[in-house]
């Protein structure tokens, strides 16, 4: 070989893809060919990068065991009827033609009448439909695919003996009434619950949603949702799936209670079938078949609330307007139709991060047997809430007053009330009337709009908190002298307008975040560095004073004194109120000044000014600090 | 004395529950491996290695003698590009997770930082940011191709016998391996340093 070798014959003599003389002519030119053995180790250093893969691979004992189980199970045989003779294959071709064009003709009707019944369902089945989860129940009558009663026996629960069949039933319309009547009696339910079916080909019907309930809470990522469903009983073993897939529901919250009929309805079992992520399905036992309403209980992560606020002042400065307003931001993966929703504030405990339970592969880290899952108030029962730690008080409230769900107001596009409630650490906030919140949408609703708010503009200079700015604050406090006080107000941000003109044009002054301010609480909002209001102090003199020594003539007492010249320049065209403290680092000080102070605290002074309109005010304080020794002489002189 | 595959697969055939055992265990390392690099990750290698012994199990009777791997591979690779077309629309991405990072990544990060003493975040991020673009680009190659390179690559197969479990010629193989290593060529980090 005389030329270079190409890539191609390159990659080939690597990976030994060329026939047994082209790799030994390849070899003999790499071999001295300098280049070509460059380029050769170039490719092998590239294709390296395919070794990161080549970890070795072992097989669990319990996958083996797995796949050997699954070989002890007989294999079903297809019934070969009769061989197939060659002219089968036309007639089943003119067959499959005719049968197109019939269906051609029949799925015309079915469209018409598909718009026909899209026309007439009803919003809420809609939403069902494409919402997850989902949820299904499906009888095991139909799961199963057996055709007869073999045996029936007597069973002993709750100190009852309870009869049923096991008989495949035949396909029951959906009864709209109960059917428990004496019947229950005739039949013999089988003692043992059925195996959970693996597939979902069985379910029979999805039920909507009628009516649901969220309490979001803002210090964590948790809201408790209550939904309740009509779900279709037969009689016997019902199984019912939950699918959780790509929401955040914490699968380890799923409760599920019957509402009516409970004394004939037990929740046996709820699992988490291997193999199926996202989804687990709840034994039934009814003795009733028909329609039963459910309510299924869970936790979510992904909504959230947050408050905040809009202040507008008057001209003078005198009043404000306060709005304030509720955001509820839906990330959860799931869409709520009309729901009542409910906000608390407030401190919760929580165990578990909520989504990170959500994105469990299953909800207990592994499979989990049919047996010890629950039943009524067991596993997940009416403890669930308690579980979570929300407090005695929350889990009170929120396992009663039901009687407000459901409450549609007629006025459905008037402005939604935010009711507020005390529940003692915590408080409540009830949207009125239900609100449509669809995942990935967020609904800003109004939740007060006061007027004439009394407040105070402050200003204060702090060297030692802002440095050599002027800070200014609205003041004003929650309560019903200044038309508020109905409520705490939550955490939240504030943005504050002033009206610039008679027109109401207006001007943005500053934002803030405020805290939880509870009922007849002042409040400061710190609205930022004033822009025409300045503190301006200079050092005027300083001297030192009334050393003291120790014995060997050391230095051991000492006073410093300070003058102070501070000078306040107001250049609005509104009086104002300062608040100017000063610091001198030590505790033992005097200080003698021509304006009023106070102590404020051990090292510092407040000054409190109202300079005039367009003005400048300026005042002197000397202040002696006491050092070492002289510390001593102020504790005497006090 | 070893039994021979054949043997093993008959004793099956006559109801030995544990020669089906004894299968899977002599060629479950290799298989798990192959299908873990055929598919996205071990979760997903472990359904396809279950369906491939139940389809072992249900065509037993149907094996005739020759190699058994080769029969196994063919199955599994049926199985595999099979899985593959139905997953493809399907794809679920933890929310908690990186968008591009999938579980085995981080069993992967796990993994080397637990194997690694000298505690060098840099280095094992790098690696596994490696190994995912290596795994990435694997994954990019039409199932064929992929097919073709986990088995003579990874499982050491020669192309004799690439072409007897993927049911083609010995110069489509290398047709389909060449092929797949000049798309590899551009996708390839470079590990060296």
């Amino acid at each position: 070989m005389k030329h270079h070798l190409t890539e191609k014959e390159i990659i080939e003599y690597q990976f030994k893809l060329a026939s047994e003389i082209q790799m030994k002519e390849a070899a003999g030119h790499i071999e001295g060919c300098g280049q070509c053995r460059g380029n050769l180790e170039k490719l092998q250093r590239k294709y390296a990068a395919l070794d990161l893969l080549g970890e070795k691979e072992e097989i669990s004992e319990d996958l083996i065991s797995r796949v050997t189980e699954q070989a002890g199970r007989p294999v079903l045989k297809k019934i070969a009827w009769f061989k197939r003779p060659v002219w089968m294959s036309s007639a089943a071709a003119v067959l499959v033609v005719g049968l197109v064009l019939v269906a051609t003709q029949v799925s015309k009707d079915g469209a018409k009448q598909r718009e026909v019944a899209k026309q007439s369902m009803p919003a809420a089945d809609k939403m069902e439909l494409r919402s997850s989860p989902s949820i299904a129940p499906m009888t095991e009558m139909e799961a199963t695919s057996k055709p007869e009663i073999t045996q029936a026996r007597t069973v002993q629960k709750n100190g009852k003996s309870r009869k049923a069949t096991l008989a495949m039933a035949p396909k029951e319309k959906a009864a709209d009434t109960y059917d428990a009547k004496g019947k229950a009696s005739d039949e013999v339910i089988s003692e043992q619950p059925p195996f959970a079916p693996a597939s979902a080909i069985e379910l029979v019907t999805l039920p909507r949603r009628d009516k649901v309930q969220l309490t979001i809470y803002n210090s964590a990522d948790i809201t408790l949702v209550r939904e309740r469903r009509n779900l279709t009983m037969k009689k016997g073993w019902n199984w019912l799936q939950f699918m959780w897939a790509n929401t955040l529901i914490d699968p380890t919250s799923l409760s599920l209670e019957p509402l009516e009929q409970a004394d004939k309805i037990d929740i046996e079992q709820l699992v988490f079938p291997a193999r199926l992520r996202e989804l687990g399905r709840w034994l039934i036992h009814s003795e009733v078949s028909g329609q039963v309403p459910f309510e299924i209980t869970y936790f979510t992560s992904g909504i959230s609330w947050r408050a905040f606020y809009m202040g507008t002042l008057s001209q003078n400065e005198k009043t404000m307007q306060l709005q304030g307003y509720v955001r509820v931001a839906n990330n959860s993966g799931e869409d709520y139709e009309e729901a009542e929703t409910r906000l608390i504030v407030g401190n919760v405990h929580i165990l578990y991060e909520i989504a990170q339970l959500a994105q469990r592969q299953y909800p207990y880290n592994r499979p989990i047997s049919l047996h010890g899952m629950g039943g009524r108030g067991g596993f997940m029962g009416e403890g669930m809430l308690k579980g979570q730690e929300l407090g005695e008080d929350s889990y009170l409230f929120l396992n009663g007053d039901t009687d407000r769900l459901g409450a549609v107001l007629d006025e459905k596009f008037s402005r939604k009330e935010i009711r507020k409630e005390g529940l003692s650490e915590y408080f409540l906030y009830t949207i009125e009337g239900p609100e449509t919140i669809p995942n990935q949408w967020g609904k800003r609703l109004l939740s007060f709009d006061v007027e004439d708010i009394e407040i105070e503009s402050l200003y204060k200079y702090d060297e030692q908190r802002w440095g050599n700015q002027t800070i200014r604050f609205v003041k004003f406090a929650n309560d019903e002298e200044h038309n508020l006080g109905q409520t705490p107000i939550p955490n939240g941000d504030v943005k504050i307008y002033g009206k610039a003109d008679s027109d109401g044009f207006l001007s943005y002054v500053g934002g803030t975040n405020i805290k939880y301010i509870p009922v007849d609480e002042e409040v400061e909002l710190n609205l930022g560095p004033a822009r025409l209001v300045k503190v301006e102090p200079k050092l005027m003199d300083f001297k030192t004073d009334n050393y003291m020594f120790d014995r060997r003539g050391n230095v051991a007492g000492w006073d410093e004194i300070r003058t102070w010249k501070i000078e306040i320049i107001n250049t609005r065209e509104l009086p104002i109120e300062i608040e100017i403290t000063r610091g001198f680092n030590t505790a033992y000080w005097t200080i003698q000044s021509d304006a009023a102070y106070e102590k404020y605290d051990a090292t510092h002074a407040r000054f409190n000014l109202n300079p005039e309109p367009k003005s400048k005010q300026t005042f002197e304080y000397t202040v002696t600090t006491y050092h070492g020794m002289r510390e001593g002489v102020l504790g005497e002189k006090n | 004395m070893e039994s021979t595959d054949k043997s093993l697969v008959e004793a099956h055939c006559k109801g030995d529950p544990k020669a089906f055992g004894e299968l899977v265990r002599r060629y479950g390392d290799g298989l798990l491996g192959y299908l873990t690099r055929m598919s996205r990750n071990r979760h997903e290698a472990e359904d396809l290695f279950q369906e491939t012994f139940k389809r072992v199990h249900e065509k037993a009777h149907t094996f005739r003698g020759s190699q058994f791997k080769s029969w196994l591979f063919t199955i599994a690779t049926y199985v595999a590009i099979d899985g593959m077309r139905r997953r493809k629309g399907i794809r679920m991405v933890s929310l908690n997770q990186k968008l591009d990072c999938t579980e085995r990544d981080s069993e992967e990060l796990s993994a080397i930082a637990l194997a690694d003493d000298s505690h060098e975040p840099l280095r094992e991020a790098a690696k596994a940011e490696q190994v995912q673009q290596v795994r990435d680009a694997v994954m990019s190659l039409p199932s064929r191709q992929r097919a073709t390179l986990v088995l003579a690559y990874y499982q050491q197969l020669s192309y004799p016998e690439v072409a007897k479990v993927l049911g083609c010629s010995l110069g489509t193989v290398k047709t389909q391996m060449f092929r797949a290593l000049k798309t590899l060529g551009q996708k390839l980090p470079d590990v060296q340093g």
